[in-house]
C-alpha cells in the first residue's frame, strides 16, 4: 500500500496509507484531509479537489484531459504548474511517498 | 435497532409552497429521514445525509425508468447512473467548461444583459421577474444550446411546461398537454436546427453533442437537451432575483460587494444557499439502507432537500440570514456527486459576474418598490416570482 504524505494549508503534513485504484480524491476524503471538498465525488466537474503534484510525478502520470485543463483554471485556489484534480489520479505503487499539496485558496 | 420513520400529517402542500423552510427545520430536528404526507415524499434534509448519499450512487440510484420525467422528456441523463450517465454528461459538457463559457459565452451573455437593461433603463421602476430576468436567462439559455431564433417567451414556456410537467403527480390532463406541446416544440427546433450545427462546428450545446463520441442519438438530443430548458432557465432566473433581493434587503452588504468587485462571487454562492432555486430532487433505493440508522427500504423514494440542507443549523449559523460575509462552507445549491449542476459555470458566469453586477451598475439608487410586494415561491423549485423594483432613471 502506497503511503501518500498530504501537505495541509497551514504547513502541516498527514501521511496516509492508500489504496492502489482508488483516486487521490478519495483517499483523502477517506482520511478526511481538510481542503479536499469534492462536491462532484469525482466527476471533473466543481474543481474543489485541486492538489498540486511534484513535477516529476506530472510525467508518470495520464496526461490530463481538456475538461481537467480547463477546470482547473477556475479552482478558488490559483493554478501553479503542478495543478490537478485530485479525482482524475489513481494511486498506484508510483505515487509511493510522494507530497500532494493542497493550495491555500 | 435501526429506527422507523417518522411522519408529519400536519402541514398542508400550500404551507409548503408559502414557505418551505419552517417545515424542514421541522423535519431536521424530528429525524433523518421523515415521511411528509402533504407531498407523499420521505426528506432528507439534513446536509451531512445529503452529502453522504451523493456519495453512494450504487445504493442511492438516479435511475427510474418509470418516473414522471422520463414520460414526459424521455429517457434522459438526470435519471441514469455510471457510464450511461457519464457518456451522455460527457456529451454535453464541452458547452458548459468555465473555460469556454469565459471564452465563448461570456461576451454573447454580455450583450444580451445591456439589451434587456437598455429596455427598461429610461423607466424608473419594472417587475424584475418579467421584465429582467426571466428575458435574460432564456435568451442566454437559447445562445448556448444553438437554438438560434427561438424567442425568449417561447424558451420560458418550454422550460416552465416540462418542469410542471415532470412534477404532475396529480395527473392534471391540462399540465400534462402543455407538457406534451413543449416537448414536441423542442424536438420540431432541434430538427430544424441539426443540420446546420452539423455542418458548422460550435460551442453549443447540439453542436456539441452532435460531435460526440460516441455520436448521441437522436432522442438522446432532444430528451437531454429538454433537460438543459427543464433545468437551465427557471433557475439562473431565480438566482438573478434572489441575489438582487438579497443585496437590496441588505445595504451595508451591497455598499461592500461594489466597493469590492471580487466579492460578487462570495455573494452569489449566498444567495443561492439562502434561497436554493432547486430544493429537492429523489433518489431511489437499490437496497434497503440506513440514513443516519433510518431504514429505508429497497424500491423507495427519498427526496433530497437540498434547500433544507443548505439551512441545517448543524452547518450554518444563522441560516435564515443572507450574509454574503458568513464563514466559507460548501453548500449544496448545485446538488453533489455525478450529477452536480453541469450549467454550475454558466450561472456564476452570467449571474454573479455579469448580469447583477450590471444591474447594479444601470439602474442607479436600485431599491424595492414596496417590500410587501414581492412574492418568494415554491419548495422543488423556489425564487422570487413578482418583485416591482424603482431606480433613479
Amino acid at each position: 500500500m502506497p503511503t501518500i504524505r498530504f501537505l495541509l494549508t497551514d504547513g502541516a503534513e498527514l501521511a496516509v496509507e492508500a489504496q492502489n485504484g482508488r483516486s487521490l480524491m478519495e483517499t483523502a476524503l477517506e482520511h478526511s484531509v481538510p481542503g479536499i471538498i469534492a462536491e462532484c465525488n469525482g466527476s471533473a466537474a466543481c474543481a474543489t479537489c485541486h492538489v498540486v503534484l511534484p513535477e516529476e510525478i506530472l510525467l508518470a502520470l495520464e496526461p490530463i484531459s481538456e475538461h481537467e485543463n480547463d477546470m482547473l483554471d477556475f479552482a478558488e485556489a490559483p493554478r501553479e504548474s503542478g495543478s490537478r484534480l485530485s479525482c482524475q489520479i489513481k494511486v498506484s505503487d508510483a505515487l509511493d511517498n510522494i507530497s500532494v499539496r493542497i493550495p491555500a485558496a | 435497532m435501526s429506527e422507523a420513520v417518522k411522519v408529519i400529517d400536519d402541514v398542508s402542500f400550500g404551507d409548503l409552497l408559502a414557505n418551505p423552510y419552517p417545515i424542514f427545520k421541522r423535519v431536521r430536528d424530528l429525524g433523518p429521514v421523515v415521511k411528509v404526507e402533504a407531498a407523499n415524499i420521505m426528506m432528507v434534509t439534513r446536509f451531512d445525509d445529503v452529502m453522504a448519499i451523493e456519495r453512494d450512487p450504487v445504493t442511492f440510484s438516479s435511475i427510474n425508468p418509470q418516473s414522471l420525467l422520463n414520460t414526459v422528456i424521455g429517457p434522459n441523463l438526470m435519471r441514469k447512473d455510471g457510464e450511461d450517465h457519464a457518456r451522455e454528461r460527457a456529451a454535453m459538457d464541452p458547452s458548459l467548461r468555465p473555460g469556454v463559457v469565459k471564452r465563448c459565452w461570456a461576451d454573447p451573455m454580455r450583450a444580451i444583459c445591456d439589451d434587456v437593461i437598455s429596455q427598461i433603463e429610461h423607466k424608473g421602476e419594472a417587475e424584475l421577474f418579467e421584465e429582467l430576468a426571466a428575458p435574460i436567462a432564456a435568451r442566454a439559455l437559447a445562445d448556448i444550446l444553438g437554438f438560434d431564433g427561438v424567442d425568449w417567451r417561447t424558451m420560458a414556456l418550454w422550460s416552465q411546461s416540462l418542469i410542471d410537467g415532470s412534477g404532475n403527480y396529480s395527473h392534471d390532463a391540462e399540465i400534462a398537454r402543455k407538457a406534451r406541446e413543449a416537448a414536441s416544440g423542442v424536438e420540431s427546433a432541434v430538427d430544424r436546427m441539426l443540420s446546420h450545427h452539423r455542418d458548422n462546428p460550435n460551442p453549443s450545446m447540439l453542436s456539441s453533442m452532435l460531435q460526440a463520441d460516441p455520436a448521441q442519438t437522436v432522442e438522446q438530443i432532444y430528451a437531454n437537451i429538454k433537460v438543459a430548458i427543464g433545468g437551465g432557465l427557471n433557475e439562473t432566473r431565480d438566482s438573478i432575483l434572489t441575489l438582487i433581493l438579497g443585496l437590496l434587503q441588505n445595504p451595508d452588504q451591497l455598499a461592500r460587494v461594489r466597493a469590492e468587485p471580487s466579492l460578487w462571487g462570495q455573494a452569489f454562492e449566498e444567495a443561492v444557499r439562502w434561497i436554493s432555486p432547486i430544493g429537492m430532487y429523489p433518489r431511489r433505493l437499490a437496497r434497503d439502507a440506513e440514513i443516519s440508522g433510518t431504514l429505508v427500504r429497497k424500491g423507495e423514494q427519498v427526496g433530497l432537500c437540498v434547500g433544507a440542507a443548505n439551512h441545517d443549523d448543524r452547518r450554518f449559523s444563522d441560516p435564515e440570514k443572507f450574509d454574503v460575509f458568513r464563514e466559507k462552507k460548501s453548500h449544496l445549491a448545485f446538488g453533489a456527486g455525478s450529477h452536480f449542476c453541469a450549467g454550475t459555470w454558466v450561472s456564476r458566469a452570467l449571474v454573479s459576474q455579469i448580469a447583477v453586477p450590471m444591474v447594479f451598475e444601470r439602474l442607479r439608487n436600485l431599491r424595492l418598490k414596496d417590500p410587501e410586494l414581492v412574492r418568494i415561491r415554491g419548495w422543488v423549485f423556489r425564487g422570487p416570482t413578482h418583485m416591482p423594483v424603482v431606480w433613479d432613471a
